[in-house]
């Protein structure tokens, strides 16, 4: 079984408004992905977009506990109160659409996974990476933690390959 | 000396959508190709554009549907055996979430695993339409590499007012009532129930319904939630799929397609040829009579596959008008056609341009 190894990192901090994705409105979950991830593999590949081979074949993991619980609550609320729904909303509606961003601005081609960790958010995305690279459709991992909680919102990303940490 | 691969067989199976309740009930279904949309009584749908869906009539909450497919699918396993048992579930998340703090999914997924006597929780997919499909997948490379033992695989979405006003808002579902996949006049999806869950283990620890003979995942890099039109990633699931279980397209004798009714269809045509080649593949899409269930979608069309290729029957693509010229496939139209290979491809795709294919073989 492989190991696992950390290429590059970058922490968006909690109370840092991260910069608008066009597209994504109501919540800071996913301009807060997009942001950790931009810093994450412009350290790793200098300016974006990147080019085809830069990701062909790296995943894009995205972990969150809270999930965008800023956007279902608006969504909640406007179903309760009998209000009109914005279409981009809809664009929205789970954590993969910003991953899909992230990818097609990346050029990242490999798979797309989102979980709700019950442990450590940390330790459930790097067991996720390694399951891919060690599978074998995946040679980089884009591993991103968001969380969206009472104590602010805030993500982290990783970009992680085959490598020596058990 | 190296020991092979160990196979994922699949040695439990139950599933609910609109079409009933049990196997027996998704097999005649699909094979009758009668659809199940009807008007949505669950809540209101005032102010929607689009009002029908394909709903069970008396269902009860999403954690005790998925309680349901769980202990069904492990009716074979002791309660001993059970407790030896990780879960690995697909879920939207608590179904509670935007309206109450305390509901969070890690809890759900949690108290699900408790109540259906599993040993914990392994891993909760929140990845839209392939949650289900990629837990399989994961669970299939575990076991082939020797991590993982016995794991269920449950995935589960009720229709429910928050997504359906979402999608209605989107203006993704199909305004005439029917979902139409790879048709001329398909004007969009309809989301349906699919709760569904399977007992995986490496073959020969039970006896086995089907093998989980290959998978794969792979991204299109294309937009945020509309498919690659050039089918790439959808291709390279496939691709890697039919590679792990080392057959090639020639042995493959059914494709449960991903397509909805939406646009989005061609692509997945597109997808299909370029992976399988000149391979004239019977395909079909279940979604036409049990609608989109979003997370529980690939899970509960993993199992429908399972079910018809053990049957010896494909299901028909319900809900077609007439040829779409950039959908050019050997669709199965108006009757379930002999199946002609014991292998058949399970395809699922989402937002974010995330695929998945899974690729059963039966077991007589």
């Amino acid at each position: 079984m492989k190991g696992i190894g950390e290429l590059t990192a970058a922490t968006v901090p909690s109370g840092t408004v991260p910069p608008p994705v066009p597209g994504f409105v109501v919540s800071s979950f996913s301009p807060l992905v997009a942001a950790a991830a931009e810093r994450c593999l412009i350290a790793r590949h200098k300016n974006p977009p990147g080019t085809e081979d830069i990701g062909e074949r790296t995943a894009v993991v995205v972990v969150s506990g809270s999930g965008d619980a800023r956007m279902a609550e608006h969504v909640a609320h406007m179903v309760d109160d009998g209000a009109r729904i914005g279409p981009l909303l809809f664009f929205q509606a789970v954590p993969n659409s910003v991953a899909g961003h992230v990818a097609a601005r990346w050029g990242l081609r490999g798979p797309v996974v989102c979980l709700c960790p019950t442990g450590d958010p940390k330790a459930e995305g790097l067991a996720q990476a390694r399951l891919l690279i060690d599978d074998g459709d995946a040679d980089e991992v884009l591993v991103v933690l968001v969380e969206q909680t009472g104590a602010g919102d805030s993500a982290h990303a990783l970009l992680v390959n085959e490598g020596d940490l058990p | 000396m190296t020991e092979p691969p160990l196979r994922t067989g699949i040695t439990g199976l139950a599933a609910v959508s609109a079409l009933g309740r049990g196997a027996q009930a998704q097999l005649a279904g699909v094979l009758a190709g009668a659809a199940a949309f009807a008007p949505v009584r669950r809540f209101d749908v005032g102010g929607r554009k689009v009002t029908t869906a394909a709903t069970l009539a008396d269902t009860g909450s999403l954690a005790d549907e998925l309680a349901g497919v769980i202990w069904d699918a492990c009716a074979g396993l002791s309660a001993g055996e059970r407790a030896e048992t990780p879960l690995l579930l697909g879920i939207h998340g608590h179904p509670d979430a935007g309206r109450s703090a305390a509901a969070t999914t890690a809890g759900f997924a949690t108290d699900l695993a408790a109540r259906t006597g599993l040993a914990g929780v392994a891993k909760v997919y929140t990845c839209a339409c392939v949650s289900g499909s990629t837990a399989v997948a994961d669970a299939a490379a575990s076991i082939r590499a020797g991590r993982s033992g016995r794991v269920v695989v449950a995935a589960g979405y009720l229709v429910e007012s928050d997504q359906f006003a979402l999608f209605d808002a989107g203006r993704a579902l199909a305004k005439d009532g029917a979902a139409r996949p790879f048709s001329s006049g398909r004007s969009g999806l309809l989301l349906g129930d699919a709760v569904s869950a399977v007992v995986l283990e490496p073959v020969g620890a039970q006896d086995v319904l089907a093998e989980v003979a290959g998978w794969g995942r792979a991204g299109d890099a294309h937009h945020v939630v509309r498919p690659d039109p050039g089918g790439r990633g959808m291709a390279r699931a496939i691709g890697a799929a039919l590679r792990r279980a080392g057959i090639g397209p020639d042995e493959v004798g059914y494709v449960n397609a991903n397509a909805s009714g939406a646009d989005g269809d061609s692509a997945e045509a597109t997808a299909l040829r370029k992976a399988l080649g000149t391979e004239r593949i019977p395909v079909s899409s279940t979604k036409s009579t049990h609608g989109h269930g979003l997370e529980g979608s690939g899970l509960l069309e993993m199992v429908v596959t399972v079910l018809a290729v053990r049957a010896g029957k494909l299901p028909v693509n319900a809900g077609y008008l007439g040829a779409d010229p950039a959908c050019d496939l050997d669709l199965i139209l108006d009757a379930p056609r002999e199946a002609a290979s014991p292998y058949a491809l399970t395809v699922n795709a989402a937002f974010g341009g995330a695929n998945t294919a899974l690729l059963v073989k039966a077991v007589a």
